[in-house]
């Protein structure tokens, strides 16, 4: 049997980790509520954009920003966007999986984001075209890098991990070009027309179309990882508040042995002490 | 705005005139981040062709920005900010800039 002092101390250590797994908790909870705030902002900032491109553009084509001259890859790129690493739970093989489905190497080019996801395709023997990490900061995600690759290709998918809530977090397949299509949808339409006629454009309108084009396809990447962050960050929480629940616990039932313990030792000199007296009367 | 409205005397008849003060409204954000949302004198930045300056009252105008450094000038003082390029909406007295990702 354990020692008071001994049940005592791991009392303490306990307690320490309760106190840490909340301060990872609260943490968590503050990064979802930050990130939640930034989403918002940039969906407002595209919703402005979206609103001048539309009144720009006179028909529905897409071009991501590429000029009429650039030549495409006839393939899909599919961009994987994964943890680092750590408490990311099963999620990332189920993304990888979800995605290996429909891949075919003759048709996909894979570039993956996280390193968890990268590991998890060369565990598979999937070959990809680039790895990059995920950006630790929540705000200026450069995906220059992303889209100079974009370009180049003539569709795009995106698998990415989505916040639903705190504890639901999916999986979602969007295909870039309607995802930037359906969001300047949601931003409603504008029916007032730009031209030449009433605007003075630097340099060219058509050079102004294609800079909108980029900016919404960088801004509709930078919520998918944003959003896939926050889904991590949601995954974090949920294990550290099962962490800090399961550690409270572990605390109580300590102490109620520590004090079963102290108890039964009392009683045991009490035993003791009163089988003394009584051998004590018999002599 | 009706306070920021400068009444003057119209010295033909006697009438008092109103006169708008010569502001624009300048708004400078990235899409995380709002830098400046005020009334400013004048906004000067460069693009293809060169460094350029907007007034008040300046025709419809769309221009993309080169790297440049921004100097919006207000009553308070000059506000500065060093930008990589990104889009300059001009209409209706208003200003927006939307610097790039």
């Amino acid at each position: 049997m354990k020692r008071p002092q001994e049940i005592a101390l791991e009392e303490l250590n306990m307690s320490t980790i309760v106190g840490l797994t909340s301060a990872f908790e609260s943490l968590a909870s503050m990064k979802i509520s930050q990130t939640k705030t930034q989403v918002l902002q940039s969906q407002a900032f595209f919703n402005e954009l979206w609103h001048i491109y539309s009144q720009l553009r006179v028909d529905s084509l897409f071009r991501f920003g590429r000029g009429k001259s650039d030549n495409v890859v006839d393939k899909t790129l599919v961009i994987a966007v994964t943890a680092e690493g750590g408490f990311s739970g099963d999620i990332d093989q189920r993304l990888i999986s979800t995605m290996l489905q429909e891949y075919d190497a003759k048709k996909h080019d894979i570039i993956i984001i996280g390193h968890h996801g990268a590991l998890q395709l060369s565990q598979l023997h999937v070959q990809y075209l680039k790895y990059y990490k995920l950006p630790e900061k929540d705000d200026n995600i450069n995906v220059q890098p992303l889209i100079q690759m974009i370009k180049q290709y003539q569709s795009t998918l995106v698998y990415y991990q989505s916040y639903e809530s705190l504890t639901v977090q999916e999986i979602k397949r969007i295909e870039l070009k309607s995802a930037v299509q359906t969001a300047g949808k949601q931003a409603g339409k504008n029916d007032e027309i730009i031209s030449e006629l009433t605007y003075i454009f630097e340099p060219s309108s058509f050079d102004v179309i294609a800079h909108l084009e980029r900016s919404m396809v960088e801004i509709t990447l930078s919520q998918v990882i944003l959003d896939s962050k926050l889904a991590q960050y949601a995954s974090r929480f949920r294990a550290m508040t099962a962490a800090r629940e399961r550690s409270t616990e572990s605390v109580q039932e300590l102490h109620i042995l520590y004090n079963r313990t102290k108890r039964s030792i009392a009683d045991e000199r009490l035993k003791e002490i009163l089988n003394g007296h009584r051998a004590g009367a018999a002599t | 705005m009706a306070d920021d409205k400068i009444v003057t005397e119209d010295k033909k008849d006697g009438k008092k005139a109103e006169r708008l003060p010569d502001v624009v409204h300048i708004r400078v954000s990235s899409p995380f981040k709002v830098y400046f949302d005020e009334d400013a004198l004048s906004i000067s930045a460069e693009n293809e062709t060169g460094p350029f300056d907007i007034l008040p009252r300046h025709h419809n105008f769309i221009t993309l920005l080169s790297a440049c450094e921004i100097v919006v000038r207000t009553t308070q003082g000059d506000f500065r900010i060093q930008i990589s390029g990104g889009i300059m909406h001009v209409k209706a007295n208003q200003i927006v800039v939307f610097l790039n990702v």
